[in-house]
């Protein structure tokens, strides 16, 4: 016992020890006459954290005016928030720092920053086009809150695609190219199980209603109109039922939480899978079978509308001096060359235009990595991730997956079960 | 003269204890008695925890919590959670370190060891690994069924079944930790009685419900307690990784159940509300048990 607690105290000491060296690597590299600035992001080792590094330093080596340090948060987008309000307490703020899509609103109504735009116009004339040139509109606006002001820029985006095993649909002798909609995807489903026996589909079910967003929405339902929960509309109904159908009647889809659902994807045991494309890596190097993406199932005749996930980066410099520096870092991190590496390193979908075709973007990796064109493809599809407004809006989130929870279990029906959360998050909401 | 020597030696040692007991009491304050207070105090209000300000409420979070049937239905858990962890974490080890010491008599130094090696693993690995092994696609543990003929249930979707894989992930780390403490009873028990219980050719069962139960029932009491109030507190880290309170609350319990309300969704006053009432729970389970239960044990010393 007084051993293991000698050895737990050295263990502990270690730690200590090993993040103070940590800091002081950090302060080390602040050169003469540079702008020091902080880069606050949330990529751990194994999460793109050596490409945030090797990103940092490529700039640093090249540029003459700034230094920028880059400050890993853990426990994601919240931990960053809960940090920065930590900075702002006393009245220190980092210069660029990424802001997860759910946290927008609560950013902007609780922090300082400036729109990159204001920036731009203030001090870089040449760079007055830049957004405008190389994002898409519907990708700039994921970047605005409920007011309508440019937050920040787009940064680390995600997008829910279909993965497919290709060996398992020519099995059951239905298209290879896998389902276009989502009626196909629920006949594919049913002709899989006959044939192969094995499940045919399934949709992630991770502590948030990002699928369950994109496949109401892009029936023509809104999880949000004017503040107001809206989902229980007849298509969010419709779109709700397949899924349950799949599930409780044909029983040809899976329930099961997230990562099993993707295990048994893996391992062969599931024809098809709708979950995010930064799980590709995964899925790509583990598979042993011929696995592909298609982009997501639409619903006969109409508009897909894609959920998208991840960060935006937003300038948070307060002095001026910080704040040129903020856009130089952001403008290198936006460059074709930084956001290829950062595609590579992270899986998140290219934000900016021209990386995918460029000779010096991605145009080797698309070539070797094929499942990411999917994501690419269907960037016009992407909006906002709707978040509930106030303080009740976690709650509210919950009371779906509550209901998610109790439809797919077959415990209640889709209409009483939507019908009644969406009064109980308007109730909420008030 | 000679008596108040004494006394100054006493009281000379008194301070002396009181000095070393000293650090640890402000470490016990300091992360006990204030957050305690702290806790009752966030129950009367209404606050985000990031909000400045927080708005009284008076007795309005206890209404919430006891009129919400959510909390029922995870008490109900938690109550069915401390009836499994009892089984698997004290019963079973009771009889494996009864067998293991007086029933067999080769390999014990390795059954020690691969009994108790996984109470040093973490449980977020063992979480992990557990969600592999008991897939019930495509897991060892259903192919292994399936080559029976049965269908593993969706068990991390199923009510009651959750409960079950949960309370097995967790038996997999503190199973090993109660084992070995339940040896070390059973093993400090006289031989000559056992012996000679023996010779008198009275059966296994017998030598453990009336010899060695009663004989290592301190051990046995101290072990009750940890698997519940620790495994309680165990349970957490599978429930954590794997289910997240799901299917529709099926797996939360109390613990996890006042995280929840806290962290997740910012109820903080909901939380510590829940938290209180989840003490006064387990302070009536130990006021049971010191009253019915401690009142038979032996103590050797």
């Amino acid at each position: 016992m007084k051993r293991w607690s000698i050895i737990g105290a050295l263990l502990m000491a270690l730690f200590v020890l090993g993040a103070c060296s940590g800091d002081s690597k950090g302060s080390k590299e602040q050169a003469e006459g540079k702008t020091v600035i902080e880069y606050w992001h949330v990529n751990a080792e194994t999460q793109g954290g050596q490409t945030v590094d090797a990103l940092v330093k490529e700039f640093n080596e090249t540029s003459d005016t700034v230094e920028v340090i880059a400050k890993y948060n853990p426990d994601m987008y919240k931990g960053l928030m809960q940090n920065l309000q930590a900075e702002a307490a006393s009245g220190k703020a980092p210069a660029v720092i990424q802001v997860g899509w759910s946290f927008l609103d609560y950013f902007s109504n609780n922090f300082e920053f400036v729109s990159p735009q204001t920036i731009i116009d203030q001090h870089f004339e040449e760079d007055a086009t830049f957004l405008s040139d190389h994002f898409l509109p519907n990708v700039m606006d994921l970047a605005k809150n409920a007011e309508g002001v440019q937050v920040g820029i787009p940064y680390s985006l995600s997008s829910p695609v279909l993965y497919i095993n290709r060996d398992l649909l020519r099995e059951a002798g239905v298209s290879e190219e896998g389902p276009k909609t989502w009626q196909e995807v629920r006949e594919f489903s049913n002709t899989i199980q006959q044939k192969t026996g094995k499940h045919g589909f399934y949709m992630q079910e991770p502590a948030d209603n990002w699928a369950t967003q994109a496949l109401l929405e892009s029936n023509g339902a809104r999880m949000l109109t004017d503040g107001k929960a809206t989902f229980a509309s007849a298509e969010g109904i419709e779109a709700y039922s397949l899924l349950r159908d799949m599930v409780v009647k044909d029983q040809t889809a899976l329930h099961v939480p997230w990562d099993q659902g993707v295990q048994s994807f893996i391992d062969g045991n599931v024809a098809m899978v709708y979950t995010t494309i930064a799980r590709r890596m995964q899925i790509q190097d583990n598979a042993r079978f011929d696995v592909a993406t298609v982009p997501s199932p639409t619903w006969e005749g109409k508009e897909v509308r894609l959920p998208a996930g991840g960060a935006m980066l937003a300038i948070t410099a307060k002095e001026e001096e910080q704040q040129r520096a903020a856009w130089e870092f952001m403008k290198f991190l936006y460059s074709v060359e930084s956001v290829a590496a950062w595609t590579e390193g992270t899986g998140y979908v290219p934000p900016r235009e021209g990386v995918a075709e460029a000779e010096n973007g991605l145009k080797t990796f698309l070539e070797e990595n094929e499942m990411m064109k999917a994501a690419i493809d269907q960037m016009d599809g992407v909006v906002p991730w709707t978040s509930f407004p106030g303080d009740a809006g976690l709650q509210a989130e919950q009371l779906l997956l509550d209901v998610r929870d109790q439809i797919l279990g077959g415990s209640v029906d889709v209409e009483t079960g939507l019908k009644e959360t969406e009064e109980r998050i308007n109730e909420l909401l008030k | 003269m000679h008596v108040s020597k004494w006394e100054g030696r006493r009281s000379y040692e008194q301070w002396k204890a009181y000095g070393l007991l000293f650090p640890s009491l402000i470490i016990f304050a300091l992360f006990m008695i204030w957050p305690f207070f702290y806790t009752i105090y966030l129950s009367f209000f209404d606050w985000n925890m990031v909000a400045p300000t927080k708005t009284f409420v008076g007795f309005q979070n206890y209404v919430d919590v006891l009129t919400d049937p959510i909390t029922y239905k995870v008490l109900r858990n938690t109550l069915f959670y401390i009836v499994l962890l009892l089984a698997m974490n004290l019963v079973v080890p009771y009889i494996f370190a009864f067998v293991l010491d007086l029933v067999l008599h080769r390999w014990k130094g390795f059954y020690k060891g691969a009994i108790f090696l996984p109470s040093v693993i973490s449980l977020v690995v063992g979480s992990i690994l557990f969600m592999w092994l008991l897939n019930p696609v495509s897991g060892p543990v259903a192919i292994v069924l399936g080559a029976f003929g049965i269908t593993m249930p969706v068990w991390s979707k199923l009510d009651g079944w959750v409960i079950v894989g949960l309370s097995l992930i967790t038996s997999w780390k503190v199973f090993g930790y109660n084992f070995i403490v339940l040896y070390a009873a059973v093993n400090g028990i006289s031989r000559e009685v056992i012996e000679a219980a023996k010779l008198d050719g009275v059966p296994l069962w017998r030598i453990f419900v009336q010899i060695v139960l009663p004989l290592s029932g301190a051990t046995g009491i101290y072990v009750l307690i940890i698997t519940i109030v620790q495994g309680l507190q165990y349970v957490f880290t599978p429930i954590k990784v794997l289910t997240q309170g799901g299917p529709y609350y099926g797996s939360a319990n109390l613990i996890y159940q006042a995280y929840h309300e806290a962290f997740v969704l910012y109820r903080t006053g909901h939380s510590a509300a829940l938290s209180i009432l989840t003490m006064f729970i387990f302070f009536i389970l130990l006021w049971l048990e010191f009253k019915f239960v401690e009142r038979g044990i032996h103590y050797a010393n």
